[in-house]
C-alpha cells in the first residue's frame, strides 16, 4: 500500500513538474520568426535567431515551414509571428501590398519600406544582399559556344534550343511565359513546363538547353551553371531582407541592432553557396546557419 | 567537400546525424514537450471528468458519446480549423493534442473506476471511509492500472499529432520530415526524422506499458500469493 | 462558405471520391492479409504473441513518419499512401480476428469436430461465422481509422480530402481548410455510423446482448 502511494505521488509530482517546466517557454512577448519551407527561407530564420540569442537576453522562437509568403504575411498580422525571416520585395509588391509590379529594384525597396511603415507598422529592413529572383541560366559549356551573357543574346539561338521553366511560370501573368515571348521578342523551339526542383539537374546533364531557375539555388554554384543577364529588365526585382514589426523593435531595440548587422553581409554567391550546403550537404539549415555565424564571429567587426 | 549524391543512402543517413546530431536531439525534445504538455492537461481534466461520470452514470454517456465524436476527426483537420482560430505555433498543437488524450483517458478513468469489485469499495465505506477517502484510498489507487493504460494510449497518439504540427509552424521532428520530402534526395533526412519520432513513440508504449503491469492490483496480487506459497 | 461548396463542387466530388477510394482500397487489403493470418494466428499461441506484438509496435508509429518511409520505397501518388494505410488497418483486424476466433465456444468447436468436420470446416462453418461480430468491430474501427488518416495521404500526393486543407494552409484561406475538414468529418463520421448498423446486422441473434453491439 505504501508502495503504491509512493509510486502514485511519484508521478503526479513529475507531471506538475514537466508542467512548469513548459510554462516557463510560454511568455506571450517572446520573439517569433516565421519561416517559409523554403531551404534559404529557413537558413535565414536560424541566422537571425542565433544573431538575437547571441547579442540580446531574448529567446526566439522559429514558426517554421510556412506555406508560402502570404500565410507568412497573414501570420504577421495575426500576430502569431512579430519578424519574418525574409521578405523579397518582388512578391510583397503584388502579393501583401497589393500593387503594381516595380521594376526598379530601389525604387520597389523604397515602396515596400514605406508602405509597411504606413500600413501594418512593420519594417522592411534593407537588402541582406542578395535577390532571389527568377533567372534563365544555362552551363557554362553552352554560354560559351553560343557567347552568352544575357537573355537577350539568346535571341540569335533561341530558335535551336529547349528551354524547361517552372510550371507556374507558365501561367504568371505580368512576369510569366507570356509577357515574357512579347517583352523579349523570341521563344524557344520548346519549352517545358517542369517541378523547379528538377531544372538545375536537366540542364546540367544536357537533356534542355536552358531553363529557368531560381538565383540563389546552391546547385547554380554546383553545376557551375550561367546565369544570363536580364538585360531588358523583364523579371522585377527580388530583393531580399529581414523584416520584423515595430511594436517589438521599439520595445527591444537591441533587437534591431543584432538583425541590422546581417544587412548587406549576405552575397548572392553566398547564399548559393548557403543553400548548397543545405541542400546538397545534409547539413540541416540551423547548423548551416551557426557555421557561418561563426565563422563570421557574428558579425561583431567594427560598425559599418 | 565529398559529393553527397554518390553515397549510399545509409551512410547519408550516418553522415547526417553526425553533422547535425544536436538539432536532432533539440527538435526531439521539443517534440516530446508538446506530446507530454498536451496529455498532461488532458489527464488533468480527463481523470476528474471521468470519476465525475463514474459516479453520475446519466452524464456518462454524453461525454463519452462527445469524446468519441472528436476522436473520429481527423486530426489534421482539427488542427488546421484550431490554427484558424489560435494562430500558429506549438500552443495550437498542445490544444490539439489534449482534445485528442480525453478520450482515452476519460474513458479509462471511467472504466478503471466503475469495475471495481463492488464489494471492496463496500468494505471501504463499511469501515467507516467517507466517499471521498474511499476515493483516493480505494478506488484510484485500484484503478490506476487502467488510467495509466489511458494515458499511454493518449501519449502515442499525441507524439504522431505532434509530427503534424509542424505543417503549423510549431516545430518538432515533424521539420525535418517535412524537410525530407521537400530535398532532391532525401531519404536519408526522412529517415532522420522519421526513425526517432517512431522511437519516440515505440519507447513511450513500452515504458509506459510497464508501469501499467506494475500497478496491476491483480497480477500482483497474484505475484503476491504465488510469493507466498 | 457557401460558394465554398457551390464554386468547388466538381472539386469537392473527386476528392471525396479519391479519399474513399484509397481508404476502401487500403482497408479491403488490410482485411484480406489481416484476417486468414488473425485465423492462423488463433491456432498457433507462440506465433500469436510475436506477430501481435510487431503489427502492434507497427501501429504505434506516427502516420507522417510511416507515410514519409514510403515515399523512399514506392515513390509520391497514391500507392505509397495506400500501403501506409493498409499497413496501420491490419492491427484492428488481426487482434479483433484473433480474440473472435479464440473466444468461439470450445464446446461448440467440439461438436462440430464431432460431427466429422474437418478444421477447415470448421473454421469456415463454425468458427468464423460466430467471429464474425468481433471481427466486424475490428473492421469498423480500422475503417474509421483509415478514413481519418487518409487527410495525410494528400502530403504524398495521393489527392482526397487533405488537399483541401494543405491548400488552405499553404494559401491562408480559411474556407479550403474549413470546407475540407467538415466534408472529411462527416465522412468519417459516416463511415463509423454505417459500419455500426453492419456489425449490428452481422451478429447472429443469438449473440446479441441487450439489443447493443457483441462487443
Amino acid at each position: 500500500m505504501k508502495k503504491r502511494l509512493l509510486l502514485t505521488s511519484l508521478l503526479v509530482l513529475s507531471l506538475v513538474i514537466s508542467g512548469c517546466s513548459l510554462s516557463g517557454n510560454k511568455e506571450s512577448d517572446k520573439i517569433k520568426i516565421a519561416s517559409v519551407v523554403t531551404t534559404e527561407g529557413q537558413i535565414l530564420a536560424y541566422m537571425m535567431k542565433y544573431m538575437i540569442e547571441h547579442y540580446t537576453e531574448e529567446e526566439a522562437e522559429i514558426i517554421n515551414n510556412l506555406g508560402s509568403s502570404t500565410v507568412v504575411h497573414q501570420a504577421m498580422v495575426n500576430g502569431d509571428a512579430n519578424m519574418s525571416a525574409v521578405r523579397y520585395t518582388g512578391t510583397d509588391l503584388t502579393g501583401a501590398l497589393q500593387a503594381e509590379p516595380i521594376k526598379d529594384a530601389d525604387e520597389a525597396l523604397a515602396y515596400v519600406q514605406k508602405e509597411f511603415k504606413d500600413r501594418f507598422n512593420q519594417t522592411f529592413f534593407d537588402s541582406y544582399g542578395f535577390e532571389n529572383t527568377y533567372a534563365f541560366m544555362v552551363t557554362k559549356e553552352t554560354a560559351e559556344k553560343y557567347n552568352l551573357k544575357t537573355v537577350g543574346d539568346l535571341a540569335a539561338v533561341a530558335g535551336e534550343l529547349e528551354a524547361g521553366v517552372d510550371t507556374s511560370w507558365m501561367n504568371r501573368e505580368g512576369d510569366g511565359y507570356k509577357a515574357f515571348v512579347e517583352t523579349y521578342g523570341f521563344d524557344f523551339s520548346r519549352t517545358f513546363p517542369m517541378q523547379i526542383g528538377l531544372v538545375y539537374d536537366a540542364v546540367d546533364t544536357g537533356e534542355l538547353d536552358v531553363v529557368l531557375g531560381y538565383t540563389t539555388d546552391g546547385r547554380i554554384a554546383s553545376y557551375d551553371l550561367v546565369v544570363l543577364e536580364d538585360n531588358l529588365n523583364f523579371f522585377p526585382p527580388y530583393d531580399a531582407s529581414p523584416f520584423a514589426d515595430n511594436e517589438l523593435l521599439e520595445e527591444k531595440p537591441e533587437v534591431k541592432e543584432a538583425v541590422e548587422r546581417l544587412v548587406g553581409e549576405i552575397s548572392t554567391k553566398t547564399m548559393q553557396e548557403l543553400n548548397f550546403k543545405a541542400d546538397n550537404n545534409l547539413i540541416e539549415p540551423a547548423i548551416v546557419a551557426e557555421d557561418f555565424l561563426k565563422e563570421h564571429k557574428y558579425f561583431s567587426g567594427g560598425d559599418e | 567537400m565529398q559529393d553527397m549524391t554518390q553515397m549510399s543512402t545509409t551512410k547519408q543517413f550516418f553522415f547526417y546525424m553526425q553533422e547535425n546530431g544536436l538539432y536532432v536531439f533539440n527538435q526531439f525534445f521539443d517534440h516530446f514537450l508538446i506530446s507530454i504538455y498536451g496529455v498532461l492537461l488532458a489527464a488533468l481534466v480527463g481523470i476528474p471528468l471521468g470519476i465525475l461520470i463514474s459516479k453520475y452514470g446519466k452524464l456518462s454517456s454524453v461525454v463519452i458519446t462527445l469524446a468519441n465524436i472528436i476522436q473520429t476527426i481527423p486530426a489534421l483537420a482539427l488542427m488546421a480549423i484550431l490554427m484558424l482560430a489560435l494562430g500558429l505555433g506549438k500552443t495550437t498543437v498542445i490544444v490539439t493534442v489534449f482534445f485528442y488524450s480525453l478520450l482515452p483517458i476519460i474513458k479509462n478513468t471511467y472504466v478503471g473506476i466503475t469495475t471495481i469489485n463492488k464489494s471492496v469499495t463496500d468494505a471501504g465505506r463499511g469501515m467507516g471511509m467517507t466517499k471521498m477517502q474511499v476515493l483516493y484510498m480505494v478506488e484510484l489507487p485500484l484503478s490506476l492500472s487502467v488510467i495509466i493504460t489511458g494515458i499511454r494510449i493518449a501519449l502515442v497518439v499525441a507524439i504522431g499529432i505532434t509530427a503534424i504540427g509542424a505543417f503549423i509552424g510549431a516545430g518538432g521532428l515533424g521539420d525535418i520530415i517535412i524537410r525530407g520530402t521537400n530535398a532532391t534526395d532525401g531519404t536519408a533526412i526522412i529517415l532522420a526524422g522519421a526513425l526517432p519520432t517512431a522511437l519516440m513513440a515505440i519507447l513511450s508504449d513500452i515504458i509506459l506499458g510497464i508501469i501499467e503491469r506494475r500497478l496491476d492490483p491483480v497480477k500482483r496480487q497474484q505475484k503476491k500469493t504465488i510469493a507466498a506459497v | 462558405m457557401i460558394t465554398f461548396f457551390t464554386e468547388n463542387s466538381s472539386d469537392i466530388l473527386l476528392k471525396t471520391w479519391e479519399h474513399f477510394y484509397i481508404s476502401m482500397i487500403a482497408l479491403a487489403l488490410g482485411v484480406i492479409i489481416a484476417v486468414p493470418i488473425g485465423i492462423l494466428l488463433s491456432k498457433s499461441k507462440y506465433l500469436s504473441k510475436i506477430v501481435l506484438s510487431i503489427t502492434s509496435v507497427l501501429q504505434t508509429v506516427p502516420s507522417l513518419a510511416l507515410l514519409a518511409i514510403m515515399i523512399p520505397l514506392f515513390g509520391v501518388g497514391k500507392i505509397p499512401a495506400v500501403v501506409a494505410l493498409c499497413i496501420y488497418s491490419l492491427l484492428p483486424i488481426l487482434n479483433n480476428t484473433f480474440i473472435g476466433m479464440r473466444s468461439v465456444n470450445g464446446n461448440t468447436k467440439g461438436a462440430g469436430i464431432a460431427m466429422g468436420m474437418t478444421t477447415m470446416q470448421s473454421i469456415l462453418l463454425v468458427e468464423l461465422p460466430l467471429a464474425i461480430p468481433v471481427i466486424m468491430s475490428g473492421i469498423r474501427l480500422s475503417a474509421v481509422y483509415v478514413i481519418s488518416w487518409a487527410t495525410l495521404a494528400s502530403y504524398v500526393g495521393a489527392g482526397g480530402l487533405g488537399d483541401f486543407i494543405f491548400n488552405g494552409l499553404n494559401l491562408y484561406q480559411a474556407e479550403l481548410i474549413i470546407g475540407g475538414a467538415i466534408i472529411v468529418t462527416l465522412l468519417a463520421l459516416l463511415a463509423d455510423f454505417l459500419l455500426s448498423k453492419l456489425e449490428k446486422l452481422v451478429t447472429p441473434k443469438g449473440l446479441r446482448i441487450e439489443g447493443g453491439r457483441a462487443s
